[in-house]
Parts: C-alpha cells; sequence; structure tokens
C-alpha cells in the first residue's frame, strides 16, 4: 500500500476515477474451452485484467514423491507473462508468484474432491496477460471455471475478489491506481452456496467498521460474479 | 518438456497414411491448417498478436527499454527475441527453467527476423553510446497442436509491425511506429510416415521424424534455415519444400500490414 493520502481518487460525487460507485465491481466477461488442447479451460477479462487458466488433468502425478496416496494433489503455477504490465517483465520465477501459486493451491485443494483421485495430479496453468489490478483474485477465479469446464468434481467453485480503501473510503474491487496508492486491499475468496472462505489475505490498514464494510463488499460482489460465473460455463455445455 | 512415449501404432498409422497420400486430419501434403491473425490484442504491450492455426494459439508480445547502446557498437540499439512455452500450452510441456525445444523455438524464430534485417537497429538509437532502445519481442504460446514455430514466427513479425515506440513514456520525444521494413515468414515440414508435409499437428509431429524450417523475406531471399531432431533427408526433399515455401510465404505475407 502506497498510503499517499494526498492523491485524489473519490471525487465530490462519491464517484471513483473510473466512474464507478464503491461498491461497484469492474465489468467481466467469462469464456470457457479457450485452450483446445486443455482438458478444461477459461479466458477470464476483469477491467483491463485478462487471466488464461488451463486445467490438465488428473494425471498421473510424477515426480512419484509429490503423490498422496489416499487423494489427488493440485499442481498450480501463476505466472504472469511478460508483455502483461507497463514495465516488462523478466521471465522466470520470483517470491511473488510462488506465493501466489501456493496460495491458490490451499483454496482450490479446500473444494476438489481430491479422494477420488488418489495417486494423480491436477495440473492448473494460470496465466495473466494484462494485470491492472486483483490478478490473483481473477487468477483464483478463472481457475474455478476451468476446473468446472474440465469436469473436476468440487464442492463448490471459489469467487475471488478485493475490497479496500482509498481516501479513507471503503471500495469495491479495486482499480490500478486504487491498488497503488490505496490504504488497504483485503482479498477473500468465497465459496457463494454456503458463504464460507478458502483464501483470504490482507495488508493495510482498516478500522474495524472498515473491515465489516470491506468484507460484505467482497460477499456481495462474490455473488454477481458467480452468476457470470455459471452462465459462461452453461453457455460452453449448450454449444 | 518430457519425454513423450510414441506408440508404434501412431507411426505406423502415419505410414499407411502417407501411402495412399492422406493425413490424420484429412489435408493435402502441403495443406495447412486455417489462420487468424490478429493485432492489437494486448493493452499492456507496445505491439501485440494472437495466432490461431487450427487448435494452435501463440500471443506475442512488444514492449520496449532504454539501454546504453554497446561500446563497440554506440549507434545501435537493440532487439531480443524471447520465447516460452508454459505448462498452460499443453500436458507435455512441463514448468522449470527454459527446454532446449523452447530455446530452439525462440532462436530460430528470432534469427528469421534479425537476419531479414527488417529492423535497423541504426534506427534505434537515440543518442550515441548513451540511449537506444531495446525492442523486446515475447512469444508466449497458449495451445500446442503442433507448428509453433510458424505460429511464433507470424505473431511475432504482426507484432512489430504494430509497435509504437513509447517514447513519451519514457520521455524522449514523441510515440512514432516502430519501423519494420519486410515480412519475413517461416514455413515448417515435418517428415511424417516418410515424407515431408508442411504445418503438422501435434499428433504429426509425436509419431513424425525431423524437421525443417525455413526463413523467407521478401523476394524469396532465405534468412534462416534450421534442421531439427534425428533424421536423414536429401537434396531433392529440400528442393521441393524450398519450391512450397516459396508459394506459402507469399501467401502468408499478404495477412500481414
Amino acid at each position: 500500500m502506497g498510503g499517499y493520502g494526498d492523491v485524489q481518487m473519490i471525487d465530490e460525487n462519491g464517484l471513483r476515477m473510473d466512474g464507478r460507485k464503491p461498491g461497484d465491481v469492474r465489468p467481466i466477461t467469462i469464456e470457457t474451452g479457450v485452450v483446445p488442447v486443455a482438458d478444461g479451460s477459461c479466458r477470464m477479462v476483469w477491467g483491463t485484467n485478462e487471466a488464461i487458466v488451463a486445467v490438465y488433468g488428473p494425471m498421473e502425478a510424477h515426480p512419484r514423491k509429490i503423490q498422496k496416496q489416499d487423494r489427488a494433489v493440485i499442481d498450480v503455477a501463476y505466472n504472469m507473462a511478460p508483455f502483461s504490465t507497463t514495465d516488462r517483465i523478466r521471465p522466470g520465477f520470483n517470491r511473488r508468484s510462488r506465493e501466489i501459486s501456493k496460495v491458490t493451491k490451499d483454496a482450490l485443494e479446500s473444494v476438489v474432491l481430491l479422494e477420488l483421485y488418489p495417486r494423480s495430479k491436477i495440473r492448473v496453468s494460470i496465466e495473466i496477460i494484462s494485470a491492472e489490478a486483483g490478478t490473483r483474485c481473477v487468477g483464483l477465479t478463472a481457475a474455478s471455471v476451468a476446473l468446472a469446464d474440465a469436469g473436476i468434481p468440487m464442492t463448490d467453485m471459489v469467487v475471488s475478489v478485493a475490497s479496500g480503501k482509498v481516501n479513507d473510503v471503503v471500495v469495491c474491487d479495486l482499480n490500478k491506481e486504487e491498488d497503488n496508492y490505496g490504504e488497504a486491499d483485503l482479498p477473500m475468496g468465497i465459496l457463494p452456496n454456503t458463504g464460507e472462505l478458502v483464501f483470504l489475505q490482507m495488508d493495510g490498514d482498516l478500522s474495524p467498521d472498515e473491515f465489516k464494510q470491506a468484507w460484505d463488499y467482497n460477499v456481495d460482489a462474490a455473488m454477481q460474479v458467480h452468476k457470470l460465473m455459471v452462465e459462461a460455463l452453461k453457455g460452453g455445455a449448450n454449444q | 518438456m518430457s519425454e513423450p512415449i510414441v506408440p508404434n501404432l501412431l507411426r505406423d498409422h502415419l505410414s499407411d497414411l502417407a501411402m495412399n497420400d492422406a493425413r490424420l486430419d484429412g489435408r493435402g501434403q502441403y495443406e495447412g491448417r486455417e489462420i487468424k491473425l490478429e493485432t492489437g490484442i494486448l493493452p499492456r504491450a507496445e505491439g501485440s498478436a494472437r495466432v490461431t492455426m487450427g487448435n494452435t494459439i501463440v500471443l506475442a508480445g512488444v514492449k520496449f527499454q532504454l539501454m546504453t547502446p554497446y561500446p563497440d557498437r554506440p549507434n545501435q540499439g537493440g532487439l531480443m527475441c524471447s520465447c516460452e512455452v508454459r505448462p498452460i500450452a499443453g500436458r507435455h510441456w512441463e514448468a522449470g527453467p527454459p527446454s532446449p525445444e523452447s530455446i530452439e523455438l525462440g532462436r530460430v524464430v528470432d534469427r528469421g527476423i534479425r537476419e531479414s534485417g527488417c529492423i535497423d537497429v541504426d534506427d534505434l538509437c537515440i543518442i550515441p553510446g548513451e540511449k537506444a532502445w531495446q525492442v523486446i519481442l515475447d512469444l508466449h504460446a497458449i495451445s500446442d497442436d503442433g507448428n509453433l514455430f510458424d505460429a511464433f514466427a507470424l505473431a511475432g513479425i504482426a507484432a512489430l509491425r504494430s509497435a509504437i515506440i513509447p517514447a513519451e513514456k519514457f520521455e524522449v520525444g514523441e510515440d512514432s511506429p516502430l519501423k519494420v521494413s519486410k515480412k519475413p515468414i517461416m514455413c515448417s515440414y515435418h517428415k511424417v510416415g516418410g515424407r515431408f508435409v508442411y504445418d503438422a499437428s501435434y499428433k504429426e509431429e509425436l509419431g513424425g521424424d525431423e524437421r525443417i524450417h525455413i526463413t523467407l523475406g521478401d523476394d524469396d531471399h532465405v534468412h534462416s534455415l534450421q534442421k531439427g531432431l534425428k533424421g536423414i533427408f536429401t537434396a531433392d526433399e529440400f528442393a521441393d519444400i524450398m519450391e512450397h515455401a516459396k508459394k506459402r510465404c507469399a501467401e502468408l505475407r499478404e495477412l500481414i500490414n
């Protein structure tokens, strides 16, 4: 969080720089079957974020040391393409993408019925093609749709949204400027059917009331996004 | 890339097909898959393209950086071509450091573009000895159903030709289109069932032998050649595919602005 209080990001009418009200989510489009060689895939455009996710498997888990005798493992690779940001990213491993891969795996392993596929591996590849803010949320949400597209049994799809605070106003679904100069960021991974959580991070500064507001924004937004996810999957099945 | 297991059944089947002048997906020996080329599709890149060839999909993005010219070439900028085939592109591609296959891909595409001289590196110099542009072409595979080489080469040159130098962002003048004077095009041929076919699918690559990549510039000048994988070919075979490459490159050149 930059915490630059002097950058004005909410106008006198209470609107944000991109014209949204504090509780509004950016426009989202979801498409399935975009990686024809994969078992399941999803492209999610969320604001100017774009993520493409492919799911392969369940398949033989190798190297064998990663195998679990009683269930499958999920191998998540989150990666930002070199051309996805304003300044080019050098290809290769970095600590940020490692961490995001790990928390995404932890979230997905909480919903996939892993015990149905002992000793196997499900590979989830998340490629961020264009980044604005909240790529981990877009990646995790798109991964849920891709897993569903691959026909992998899950208790629920994960919907991930981040809310935060700019100029002392709590706002939903932070954009790039709000993420860079805002005062807080609270990404959550929500199961829309039960309201349970499988992913939670936060950094910044929120009062108890602000925290409650950001939490509620995330839950409401997740319900909206979930409808789009279901629509996209139904559309794919009818094609 | 994990070492794929090649079923003998697949090899035998491909041989049988070749004997009847047929291919797995019903194409003719030198018939390519349908190609779709779109440019300007990546909002954060200064130039971009997406190529769809059947089920093969690739992206190319161009970014610019400021560099200090090399001491022995103070009046020149640079061109860098980098290729990544990540696990998203197919179950046979695995995570980890770049595989020899993906390095070969990037280098062969790079040579075709570089050696055609389509980018004048002298033109990329801003202040001799101090400041120059480095053009970085990143090739990114989304779905690999064979012949990533041709898809990358086409996406690469199309992305470069759509690129705008972001001079205003770096405060070194006004934005202007990157000058790309030529259109080098690659055509790739795989030995499948004992004969060369154009634009092999992944199954044909899997059950095939050696491959040959030819990059031709405007006026059919040859800019790069590469023979890959184990296999032997004759001068006559090469002459045949070269004849086809000339025709096909001219057709593909029409797709690019």
